[in-house]
């Protein structure tokens, strides 16, 4: 009755901060309309390669267009001075150009992961063409495919991010809301005067932590409808076991949250607290950019942080129908970060 | 000990604190602290700011740790009673922080929720005239609204016992006065008060006994009446000057009297300001001082502090 009471308030008292609210639900869903919208690409992910045209085509050069398109790479042919410009401005992979009798792939540093196979491709193509050329026989081909891991959604950039979303809005609301709320409830002196009534602190608390958690499963029901209606992806997997592993990521990031605001005195002190943990946590993720290359210590250290794994079971889950079964030992650690969190926060924990 | 002449019947006491201490990092903000306040009294810490007052209440209220030291209240300990004591006792901290937009009836109806004995919120909201603006945001309410709306929130419950920490710290004059009218009603009503302040005023105006509190200790305790009268000195001389008030050594050793500098005056504590007027008088044309006016005023609680710690309470 007492919780209710509490948590029927905080609702209320949400409600009326209308602008934090408005953005609490709306920001997610402008980021996934956005994004999923300028990704949007029918086809699906193709490699290209820009092919700098030829004063005066050749049979070599014909030949070898020829096979290009047969390995279905996508060739935007352009004059030498404007493939110049697209490659100083970073937007090329891979540039193909002639090269005294033959020809020369330059690759992009910075997008090794396309050029890469973009530059098997265009080998392939090259031996083809030289084949046809030479009349011999023509060598067989791998035929290369890009596809997602479940094989569904493949196509779809909105579906890769979805997961994503609700993901990253549970760390935030987790490290950014709740522990900077906690904090700025304790400077401006709110907490010491509930101490000083009977109200049971863990009545108080976890009000606040069920209110955070129906504002998150409202928000990614949002997201889910929104994604549903206008980009027609869909949970693939099971409702349950999307609200089982949101649950639990909720539960850790909170208290995360709640352990990080016992080490800060002021809510800026918790602002440079709370990013001190917000980006190692997003970089090492592996969400933007994969680790293969870093020192193995990193690795490892990197395999037990909780984003990775949290992510991985939910994209899992949402993308391909997998189950919670071969997500275990992810959802383990997830699971152990949050235990260790919510030991800290109870140690560090203060009223005033 | 002076001021230790009424007699307390220790079966009644709503308070009884005993040699209290609490260190902070570079402070010792309470240093060995006494009090015992009988029921139904409304008991004053006087003191300026950083003496301890805030402190000692917050230790009393549960809120902070002494590192020694008794205390019980309603003859209840933190130890063994801690949840009957919050529900018994009322406390307005010295700033109260609500919700932004939550409204002074919400407020009530949600503190009330927490204890088990409560008062009815448009009793609560008629008190502290309140019920004009029963439905605003807490935000839009004004100062002295704000202060009047904590203090109902600290007899949500129906205490008998009522913590007040510089209730009118920051109100106007008139607003401080409605707030008097507050805390002379629970007096009726039979409420144990203890409140902290550092205006002489209040504490004579409200308070039927005081402790003086400095660097942690109490240095006097008593009515405000039997402080003053125990003064070696109880009146003052006061001579008023245009502009800043000059050196007053000379004169001082003329007239063989202790002459204070105040900012635009000299202050004369004497025992008998009959006899010493004439003489003044003479001394003052003799020496060619260009005084523009003379008071002579009883003595105060401001004069009682500065006779026993040589400082004034402002400083």
């Amino acid at each position: 009755m007492m919780l209710w009471r509490q948590f029927a308030m905080e609702w209320r008292l949400y409600r009326r901060d209308r602008v934090a609210m408005f953005w609490t639900f709306a920001f997610p869903v402008v980021l996934l309309l956005g994004f999923g919208t300028i990704f949007r690409d029918g086809g699906g992910p193709k490699l290209s390669v820009v092919r700098v045209q030829a004063p005066a085509p050749g049979p070599q050069d014909a030949a070898l267009d020829q096979a290009l398109a047969d390995v279905q790479l996508k060739v935007q042919a352009l004059p030498k001075a404007e493939a110049e410009a697209r490659w100083a401005r970073g937007e090329t992979a891979a540039q193909l150009e002639a090269d005294g009798a033959g020809y020369r792939l330059r690759l992009n540093s910075y997008l090794m992961a396309q050029a890469g196979a973009t530059a098997g491709l265009v080998n392939q193509a090259w031996l083809m063409a030289q084949a046809r050329l030479n009349g011999a026989p023509e060598p067989g081909r791998i035929p290369v495919s890009v596809e997602s891991p479940g094989h569904k959604h493949s196509a779809n950039y909105a579906a890769f991010l979805l997961p994503g979303l609700l993901g990253l809005n549970l760390v935030s609301m987790g490290l950014f809301s709740v522990g900077m709320v906690n904090v700025s409830y304790r400077e401006k002196g709110k907490f010491r005067r509930l101490a000083v009534t009977p109200l049971p602190k863990w009545v108080f608390l976890l009000g606040q932590v069920l209110h955070r958690l129906t504002v998150t499963v409202i928000q990614a029901g949002i997201l889910l409808l929104v994604g549903r209606l206008v980009f027609g992806i869909q949970n693939q997997g099971s409702f349950l076991d999307l609200l089982l592993i949101m649950t639990l990521g909720t539960g850790c990031f909170m208290a995360f949250g709640f352990a990080l605001s016992g080490f800060a005195d002021t809510s800026e002190g918790y602002a440079a607290i709370s990013n001190l943990v917000f980006f190692p946590l997003m970089l090492l993720s592996g969400v933007y950019f994969t680790l293969d290359s870093a020192p193995a210590w990193l690795q490892h250290a990197v395999a037990v942080a909780p984003l990775a794994p949290f992510l991985r079971a939910l994209r899992a889950v949402f993308n391909d129908g997998g189950t919670l079964a071969g997500h275990g030992a992810g959802l383990a650690i997830v699971a152990a970060w949050g235990l260790a969190a919510f030991a800290l926060a109870v140690r560090r924990f203060r009223w005033a | 000990m002076e001021g230790w002449t009424i007699e307390v019947d220790m079966t009644d006491l709503a308070l009884r604190v005993k040699g209290l201490r609490k260190q902070y990092a570079k402070v010792l903000a309470v240093d060995g602290l006494d009090l015992e306040v009988p029921r139904g009294e409304v008991f004053g810490l006087l003191g300026p700011n950083g003496a301890g007052k805030t402190t000692t209440l917050e230790i009393i209220e549960g809120l902070t740790t002494a590192d020694a030291g008794e205390i019980e209240i309603l003859g209840l300990t933190w130890a063994q009673q801690g949840q009957e004591i919050r529900a018994r006792i009322g406390v307005q901290l010295q700033s109260t922080s609500l919700f932004n937009k939550i409204t002074p009836r919400e407020s009530l109806d949600l503190y009330g929720s927490y204890y088990p004995k409560r008062r009815s919120t448009e009793e609560l909201l008629d008190l502290v005239q309140l019920q004009e603006k029963a439905d605003a945001y807490h935000i839009t309410l004004s100062g002295g609204q704000q202060q009047r709306l904590a203090l109902a929130l600290a007899l949500v419950n129906d205490p008998e016992l009522v913590f007040l920490d510089e209730p009118t710290t920051g109100l106007d004059p008139q607003a401080r006065r409605s707030l008097w009218d507050v805390v002379r009603r629970m007096k009726a009503e039979g409420r144990t008060v203890m409140l902290t302040t550092h205006y002489m005023d209040e504490a004579e105006a409200l308070c039927d006994r005081l402790a003086i509190m400095d660097h942690g200790q109490v240095i006097a305790t008593g009515t405000p009446a039997s402080l003053i009268s125990d003064l070696a000195i109880p009146s003052v001389v006061e001579l008023t000057f245009e502009g800043a008030a000059p050196e007053p050594a000379a004169f001082a050793a003329r007239l063989d009297q202790v002459v204070e500098r105040r900012a635009d005056l000299w202050e004369i504590p004497t025992p008998d300001p009959k006899a010493l007027l004439p003489r003044l008088l003479e001394a003052a044309e003799a020496a060619a001082v260009p005084f523009q006016q003379v008071h002579i005023r009883r003595a105060t609680l401001e004069d009682v502090f500065l006779h026993r710690t040589g400082r004034s309470l402002r400083e």
